[in-house]
């Protein structure tokens, strides 16, 4: 495998002597460009006292391309579909070199603070969301408390 | 006393001049934005810092960038030729000593952002044509 760019290495440096509250970003043993990642709740949003999973791959190309990222533990959003996916402009049309791992992580928690049922991933929750908000939010809150607990 | 010297070394440092490139504050970024590396350090694609690895500076905006970390984002599709920092179109400051890499440089920059203008061009042209035909049709 060719060597580890420098950047990644600063960045991984960064993530764990300086890590982004609410944020945790720890690299694989057997592969640096795999990330284990979770993301607190924001407060004040249905998501609030839970912990997510997330999995975040540096393609080879990266940083001329955005991070592959994708939520693990289950979430009733209307931009994140039923694998994962996140439908976030940084992470697709918008990316940009000066953007880092820790800028992203932070634009995935408050995409969790700030769903967009207007531009949908996943479109059953896009409309439950916007034909009732007040149930879409209890479905998200119940469903935090169901998946995304923290285990101690 | 007499002293004789019998070995001498030297050594030299050197850092780029960026001085033209301070926002209004005075302030240099001293990182190229893309790689992360000091500007006076190397892109990931060079052993050693130095005229094989300029600094391009952004004449829109105040950002600079190694010379090859830049290319390389302006030649993805994705970057639609725009400053990785600031988002405007990423246009190149005449360095006052023209060597030739950068000259090729502003060749292939420029290159870049005639045929993203002709691509964009051509797209309207192809709607405006289409708008046409269906007046015809309509008539």
């Amino acid at each position: 495998m060719a060597a580890l760019p420098k950047r990644i290495i600063k960045e991984t440096e960064r993530l764990v002597s300086d890590p982004v509250p609410g944020i945790t970003a720890i690299p694989s043993e057997d592969n640096l460009r795999y990330f284990e990642v979770t993301i607190d709740g924001p407060n004040h949003s249905p998501y609030a006292d839970g912990v997510f999973n997330l999995e975040l791959y540096l393609p080879d190309d990266y940083p001329m391309c955005a991070p592959k990222v994708r939520f693990l533990t289950k979430i009733y959003h209307p931009n994140i579909d039923k694998l994962g996916r996140i439908c976030l402009d940084v992470l697709k049309d918008n990316w940009s070199p000066a953007l880092q791992i820790r800028t992203i992580l932070l634009s995935i928690q408050a995409l969790l603070g700030a769903p967009n049922p207007d531009d949908p991933l996943a479109n059953d929750v896009a409309d439950d969301w916007k034909k009732d908000e007040k149930r879409a939010i209890e479905i998200a809150k119940e469903w935090t408390l169901k998946y995304a607990t923290k285990k101690d | 006393m007499k002293v004789k010297i019998l070995e001498w070394k030297s050594f030299a440092t050197w850092h780029w001049d960026l001085a033209t490139s301070a926002d209004d504050s005075g302030y240099v970024e001293e990182l190229c934005g893309i790689c992360r590396v000091s500007f006076d350090g190397t892109c990931p694609n060079c052993k050693y810092p130095g005229d094989d690895c300029p600094i391009v500076l952004g004449s829109g905006c105040t950002h600079n960038f190694h010379l090859h970390c830049i290319l390389k984002w302006l030649e993805q599709e994705s970057s639609k030729g725009l400053c990785p920092m600031c988002r405007q179109i990423f246009t190149f400051k005449e360095p006052e000593q023209t060597s030739d890499v950068l000259i090729n440089l502003k060749t292939l920059i420029d290159g870049h952002r005639v045929m993203r203008e002709r691509f964009q061009q051509g797209n309207e042209q192809e709607f405006e044509a289409f708008g046409a035909d269906q007046d015809l049709q309509m008539a």
